[in-house]
Formats: C-alpha cells, structure tokens, sequence
C-alpha cells in the first residue's frame, strides 16, 4: 500500500501544478484587466518554480535540506542519501528575486498606461492609447 | 454560485485523473539523487569550503550566472525608477501615521525582521539562506514602516533615494570587483578557493561567498526600498505632468 | 513518512483552490489577498520538499513583497474589475 500512495501523490501533484499552470493562463489571456493580468503571471511563474524544485524531489524519510551541519563534513553518508537535490534550489533561488524586480516593473507600467489613459481595461487602454496616436 | 460548481468539478477531474493515471501507468517514484546533484553534495566542503550546497552552486559552481542575474536585476529597477521620475526632487510633507499603539507594536517587529534579515544574510555561507532572502526580508521591514508610519518618517531619517541608488551601485560594484580580482593574478573570472582564503582566525568565511552574500543582500534590501519609496509617492503629484 | 505524504497531497488541492479564487475573482484586493494564501500553500509544500533556502526566499518575495506590490498598484489605479461583455 506504501507505494501506491506515493505514487498517487506524485501524480497529484503534478497534475495540480499543471491545472494551476493552465487557470493562470487562463487569467493572462482572457481576464481584461491588467492587475489580474499581473496577478496571474505572478501565480504562473510560482507554479513554475516549485514545478522545478518538483524535479529534484526525492521520496526518501526524513528528507533534509542540502547543508552539512559541520565544517569537516561529518554527515556525508546520511547526506548522500536524504538531501533534497541543490542544484534546482540554486536555480530557483535567483529567479524568484529576479522575477519580482521585473514583475515590479510590469507594475510601474500599467501605473502609467492608467495615468495615460485612465484606465486599466487592456482593450480600452489600446484602443486610447491608439487614438491618441492618429491625431 | 456557478464558481462553486466550476470549482468542484475542476477539483473531482483533477483527483480522478490522477488516481487513474497512477493506476494504469507504470509510474516509479525517485529515490536517489542524480549522480551530478550527488557530486555537488559531496564535494562542496572541498572546492569551496562551504558546508552549505545551494550557497555553493549559486557563487561558486554558478557564480558568473548570478554576477549576471544581479546586473538583471539592477536594470529592471531602474526601469522602474525612471518611469516614475518626477521634477523637482522627491516630494517631502510632515510625518502621519496609525495611532501610537499600531506604531510601537511596529517598532519592536520592525526591529525583530531587521535582525533577522541580518543573521540570515551573515550566516548564508553555512546555513539556509543568503544574500537573496535577507535582502527580500528586510524590504519587507520598510514595507511595513510605509503604511504604519508614512513614507516621510523614512525621509527624516535619512532613507532618500538617492542615498538607496548609490548603495545599489556600491553594491554591484563591489560585486564585479570581488569577481574580477582574481583575474590580476591570472586566474579565472569568479574564482573561490584559489584567491581568497576559506579561513580567517579559525572562522568559517568560505572565501568570497560571504563577501558576495553582504553586498547582494545590500543590492536586494536598497533596491526594493527604492521600489517602496517610489510607489508609495502621492498620485496628485503625477497628474500635472502627465498633462504636461 | 505518512505525514509528508499527507501534507503534500492537502496542500496541493488547498493551493488549486486558492489560485482558482484568486482568477475568478473580481475584487482585485480579495484576489490578491487569495494569492497570498496560495503562496503560503505552495511554501509548506516546498518546506515538505526540503527545500529550506527556497522557502526563505519565496515566503518573504510571494507573500510579503508581491501583496504589498499589487496592494500599491490596486490603491492607484481600480480596485474592481469590470465584468467582459462577452
């Protein structure tokens, strides 16, 4: 019964990840205004991260972060066997701070499309911002 | 109503699925390492002199990707902050705020997060943490201080702008030098072991790690105080000079 | 071992349920305050991954920065959401 259960949750999750993926680009593409806009990327690309510390996950108990609790590396052995993968955890690590700063300059931008236009309908927002061009 | 339906129905598909999914496929579930992440673990105390694995491959394996990954981060935030410039300098008005129970029960957690921020920063070189998350917690400090005690407090004690904009450009100085030194000697750009020493009076420092560790979290922490300070500008003040 | 499993397959389902709320939502600051319950999700389910550095990072950016970034820009732009004349 143990393995038929984790595989279950395997599964699961993987399957949540890819509903979650799927609702949020579901906000990008039909939600018209541009903070659900914002809100839905923000969503996609935590969905996307944990998807990716997801491939390093290993089923082994008790799993431990990746860090020796001595400078002489006494652990290795139980390390070996019951660390969580770094590598992903290192890749993630940069993105989630990398993704805010730019995430806060989409929100610097849809700020000032409001104070252009008024608005922050995506489609009223291109339609005004196209008049103003033609005249 | 219809959301509630929607919502129940994605959630049955979605167990369904996966219980069927792991009925009928021959699904086997990870166990071990890869024989890379294993290679990571196991020699991460003697190529850089860090018991700490991830802090490891982000500054030392991978340390050119995150020099880089910082230089990305400075220019989305000046982006940001040039969308908002305003003329004149930053708007200055008398300190406001919430009454003096909210502030002092503010004061101590402000107090608790910076400390924090601080231990996890300076420890980010032996255990979980670093450079990125400090930063990000004490950025949540100031995020706290706005709406608690307005912007201006900020102002008055010094915070400006200008003062977190040239801390982030010392910072990503600072940052390209520690990664560039190693070149005068003939070595290799973002080098560890081989220049900089992994002891220092029997402490642990594990070389440039925690060097790189300071002046992130400094990068980080201004950067997203300046992002703060910016948003939190009065919208009256733009209105003239969008008609402009 | 039971209660790792136990907590990845709760909390999974909780965040679907969250990230759901949080679209279909057409008060943007209920929305926002749904992702903020998203994020804690997915953060107790990186902690039951083993991923202690990431859960750092991500409960200080998702919750704490993203809320307060997405509070500032609701304050100055609309809070509602118009409905699609679909």
């Amino acid at each position: 019964m143990k393995f038929v259960i984790e595989e279950f949750t395997y599964v699961l999750i993987i399957c949540v990840l890819i509903i979650n993926a799927l609702i949020s680009i579901y906000g990008i593409v039909y939600r018209r205004s541009l903070t659900k806009k914002l809100l839905s990327l923000t969503v996609l690309s935590d969905t996307v991260f944990v998807a990716i510390i997801l491939a390093g996950f290993i089923f082994t108990y008790p799993i431990v972060p990746p860090v020796y609790s001595d400078i002489r590396g006494a652990d290795k052995d139980f390390l070996l066997n019951h660390a969580s993968d770094p590598l992903p955890q290192a890749l993630v690590l940069t993105g989630i701070v990398i993704g805010l700063a730019v995430n806060a300059l989409i929100a610097f931008g849809i700020i000032q499309v409001y104070r252009l236009t008024g608005t922050i309908d995506a489609r009223k927002a291109v339609k005004s911002l196209l008049e103003e061009g033609v005249e | 109503m219809k959301r509630v339906i929607i919502l129940i129905s994605i959630l049955a598909v979605t167990l369904l699925s996966s219980l069927v999914i792991s009925f009928v496929a021959e699904i086997t579930v990870p166990r071990s390492l890869r024989d890379l992440s294993k290679y990571y673990i196991a020699n991460t105390i003697i190529d850089t002199a860090s018991p700490e694995s991830v802090a490891a491959i982000v500054w030392d394996y991978r340390g050119l990707d995150t020099v880089y990954e910082t230089l990305v981060l400075y220019l989305a935030i000046v982006g940001g902050l040039a969308i908002f410039t305003i003329k004149g300098g930053f708007p200055r008005g008398e300190p406001m705020g919430l009454t003096e129970l909210s502030r002092n029960a503010t004061k101590i957690i402000v107090l608790l997060i910076a400390t924090v921020s601080a231990a996890i920063a300076f420890h980010g070189h032996l255990t979980p943490g670093g450079g990125f998350p400090g930063g990000s917690a004490l950025a949540v400090a100031t995020m706290l201080i706005i709406p608690v005690y307005s912007v201006n407090i900020l102002l008055e004690k010094g915070i400006t702008s200008t003062k977190l904009v040239a801390i982030r450009g010392f910072a990503l100085t600072g940052l390209g030098l520690v990664a560039l030194l190693p070149v005068v000697k003939g070595l290799e750009i973002v080098t560890n072991q081989k220049f900089y020493p992994g002891f220092l009076n029997g402490v642990v420092i594990s070389g440039s790690i925690s060097l790189y560790n300071l002046l992130e979290f400094l990068a980080v922490a201004s950067g997203f105080t300046a992002v703060a300070l910016y948003l939190s500008i009065p919208e009256e003040l733009y209105k003239g000079e969008v008609r402009d | 071992m039971i209660i790792t499993i136990l907590i990845l397959l709760a909390f999974s389902l909780l965040s679907l349920v969250f990230v759901y709320m949080a679209i279909t939502e057409r008060d943007l600051l209920k929305a926002t305050a749904f992702s903020a319950g998203q994020s804690i999700c997915y953060a107790v389910i990186l902690q039951a991954m083993g991923a202690a550095d990431i859960v750092m990072t991500y409960v200080a950016v998702s919750v704490g920065l993203y809320s307060a970034l997405l509070i500032f820009v609701i304050s100055k732009t609309e809070r509602f959401e118009e409905v699609s004349s679909r």
